[in-house]
């Protein structure tokens, strides 16, 4: 036990003051910052660039309304489009539209919309950034909005506000559970998505970590020195359980820094614009202790299989070439796991989230969206540890043989037969 | 009690036998010197003593117990295949694989000071391995595996890139040791490190031990059958049937000499042929000679 101690704890220590990890202690929260910063400024700052716009009528009697929708303001105040001049029914199109576009490349107008003179036929929008989504959006609204006020008129109908007829109505989703029922604005897909993803992140990238410290041990011939003194298994559960601590550590920086930062912005909301609410996304603590079980399990999984790949090989190419045998079942739960998100507690679902090699990630993805019934958590938790345990000693096994190995890089038959030998 | 006994040991990897009904014993307190070319089997034999490998047959005692986890924390070993985390500093690597082997780490650190000054690597305990030479790396790896103070030190070719003066430094600690008791098995190819050094040597071919016991003994079993020759003039004495194999030096030669053959044959065969004699003395083999002896014709 003592060893296994000296092991973690110079794993632990190494790790943690290296420069890699003190940078990417700091780097990972300020990248999280910068992005909701920009992601705000972007949301609130939409360009408030005015669009120049002409409107060429064929049809006739049309451009006015257009005009009218399209100069509708937005919740800014600032209206997004001027008309810079509307075209009935021009003698020649080809003219109009030449000096259109003469006007687009000289800087003077930004687009132009051509109404056809048959209304069956398309509208056409001529600018210089068809790519601008900002701006399709409300044109099309106003071009259909044009069009039933012109089609409405041919019945009889006078219309002055087309703009009111046409409004729709919101539907608002309701998440119903066993707690009760809460407003769904997204949020559970957000949640869904964010556990994916760090849980993915994570057993990835701890994964890889333990990989390249055994494989420093091998290439830098350490290793030797070492399993004269330590049992390889007692060196294999130092490792893993020094680089979780390290991990951990990292975690739990990034998780104070995020509650902080979460509550200076509620104050700050507050304080500039009483009255606000700030985002609140409410995670249920059930689901965050699920998740690091999950996680744990799953962490000490994925290490394991690392691990031995990095004890199997003698260089960082070599273990490249092997390490598919552990990313391949986190990258397919990655191809997947949007399955289990849009449907949950359908068969496919259940079946995934019961594989211990997708668990980890698929079973509090499943939680987030849905609660599944007590059985199935705990069968995929008990699952997930057997297999776990078969895998740490199956890992330490090949961990035995192939720390002394040097050369070749072995096939899988070869690490096969490596679980056999005594 | 011995330091070491091996009895009747043998270990194969799939289809290669890497050692083979190999019987052996290290008094305690002796320096043996474990000897053989290149893939003979004797780190897959230390491997064992080290319990790093398992025997598929025969037994192992470490003083007298069976081998385990814990005989090896008697055992003070240097791999052949040696490194260090480059990124650790050089004092804290020591404290920590002395602490491996039991040590409380502060006891381990006090004596971590006391073999880095005898190096003359004080001021470099805070420095990382990866800045440290070749040399010193050595140095840093060869304290590692006697702070503990063992009763066994196992050293696979402790000398290799160390220079004269720190090879002499390290061969004086190594008799040191002998003489507070410390059983030394020095694993080496360098055979006049071991004519100076050992008391009795092993000498392991193709995975069998072909040759063991006192080193004094062995050679004087072998007789006096070489002749050293130095001469000037028509060297076709040379030829004489009694010479069996022939090794030139710049000054001399060494003569080997058939058994039974009288060497005063080649000397009167010398003297008639005109060449000018200034130094004809018997010999006993060298360690060299035997070694190529022993494995050349196995």
């Amino acid at each position: 036990m003592r060893k296994i101690w000296l092991v973690v704890k110079r794993e632990y220590v190494t790790r943690v003051k290296t420069k890699g990890f003190v940078i990417a202690t700091l780097i990972v929260p300020l990248i999280g910052v910068l992005t909701v910063v920009l992601v705000a400024f972007l949301a609130t700052h939409r360009s408030d660039q005015n669009v120049r716009i002409a409107i060429v009528d064929n049809a006739g009697g049309l451009a006015e309304s257009a005009a009218r929708s399209l100069s509708a303001v937005r919740e800014n105040g600032k209206p997004e489009f001027t008309i810079s001049e509307t075209i009935d029914r021009p003698a020649s199109l080809d003219a109009v539209q030449q000096g259109l576009r003469a006007r687009i490349n000289s800087g003077t107008l930004d687009a132009y919309l051509v109404i056809p003179g048959d209304l069956t036929q398309p509208f056409e929008l001529h600018t210089k950034n068809p790519n601008n989504f900002a701006l399709l959006g409300p044109l099309n609204t106003a071009v259909n909005q044009t069009l039933m006020e012109a089609r409405l008129r041919a019945r009889g109908i006078r219309v002055d506000d087309i703009g009111e007829l046409s409004l729709g109505a919101d539907l608002q989703v309701m998440k119903v559970s066993k707690s009760g029922e809460s407003v769904e604005r997204g949020q559970t897909m957000g949640i869904g998505i964010g556990l994916v993803i760090l849980l993915y992140m994570s057993l990835l990238m701890y994964g890889i970590t333990t990989m390249r410290s055994v494989l420093e041990e091998k290439t830098t011939r350490t290793m030797e020195v070492l399993i004269s003194s330590v049992r390889p298994a007692q060196l294999l559960a130092g490792k893993i359980l020094g680089v979780a601590g390290a991990a951990f550590t990292q975690f739990l920086i990034w998780i104070v820094a995020l509650g902080l930062l979460l509550s200076y912005g509620a104050v700050m909301a507050a304080m500039f614009n009483p009255g606000s609410s700030f985002p609140r996304i409410h995670v249920p603590i059930s689901l965050l202790i699920w998740a690091v079980c999950f996680f744990f399990g799953g962490y000490f999984l994925y290490s394991a299989m690392f691990a031995a790949i990095g004890a199997a090989c003698s260089s960082e190419e070599d273990a490249q070439q092997l390490q598919w045998l552990a990313m391949g079942p986190l990258v397919f739960t990655m191809a997947i796991y949007w399955t289990v998100l849009s449907d949950p507690s359908s068969t496919a679902s259940i079946i995934l989230s019961e594989i211990p090699f997708c668990a980890p990630v698929l079973m509090p993805l499943r939680m987030s969206v849905q609660a599944p019934p007590a059985w199935q958590a705990a069968l995929s938790v008990v699952l997930l540890l057997l297999t776990t345990v078969g895998v740490i000693y199956a890992s330490a096994k090949v961990y035995r043989v192939g720390v002394l190995m040097y050369g070749k890089r072995p096939t899988l038959p070869e690490l096969v037969r490596w679980l056999r030998y005594s | 009690m011995d330091a070491i006994s091996l009895e009747n040991v043998s270990k194969s990897y799939d289809s290669v036998t890497a050692v083979s009904g190999v019987t052996l014993r290290v008094r305690q307190g002796a320096v043996l010197g474990l000897l053989g070319p290149n893939g003979a089997g004797k780190t897959t034999t230390i491997r064992m003593v080290m319990n790093i490998l398992v025997p598929d047959e025969g037994s192992i005692h470490v003083l007298g117990r069976p081998v385990s986890d814990e005989s090896r924390d008697s055992i003070g070993y240097l791999p052949e295949e040696r490194g260090l985390y480059p990124r650790m500093h050089v004092r804290q690597l020591i404290v920590f694989l002395g602490a491996l082997h039991g040590l409380s780490e502060a006891e381990a650190d006090r004596r971590a000071r006391e073999w880095l000054d005898r190096f003359e690597l004080g001021e470099w305990g805070e420095k990382k391995v990866n800045e440290l030479s070749k040399g010193m790396q050595q140095k840093v790896q060869f304290i590692a595996s006697v702070l503990h103070r063992p009763p066994l030190v196992i050293l696979d070719e402790p000398f290799s890139g160390l220079d004269p003066v720190n090879a002499a430094t390290v061969k004086d600690i190594m008799l040191e040791m002998r003489d507070q008791g410390c059983t030394i098995v020095l694993s080496t190819h360098r055979m006049e490190q071991v004519e100076k050094m050992c008391d009795s040597i092993c000498l392991i071919n193709h995975g069998r031990s072909v040759l063991d016991g006192d080193l004094r003994a062995i050679k004087q079993s072998y007789g006096k059958n070489t002749v050293h020759i130095e001469f000037a003039g028509p060297d076709a004495f040379l030829q004489h049937p009694s010479v069996a194999a022939l090794n030139r030096f710049a000054t001399g030669v060494e003569a080997k000499i058939k058994p039974g053959a009288d060497p005063q044959e080649i000397l009167k065969a010398a003297v008639q042929s005109g060449a000018q004699i200034t130094r004809f003395e018997l010999l006993e083999p060298s360690l060299n000679d035997i070694f190529i002896e022993k494995t050349a014709n196995a």
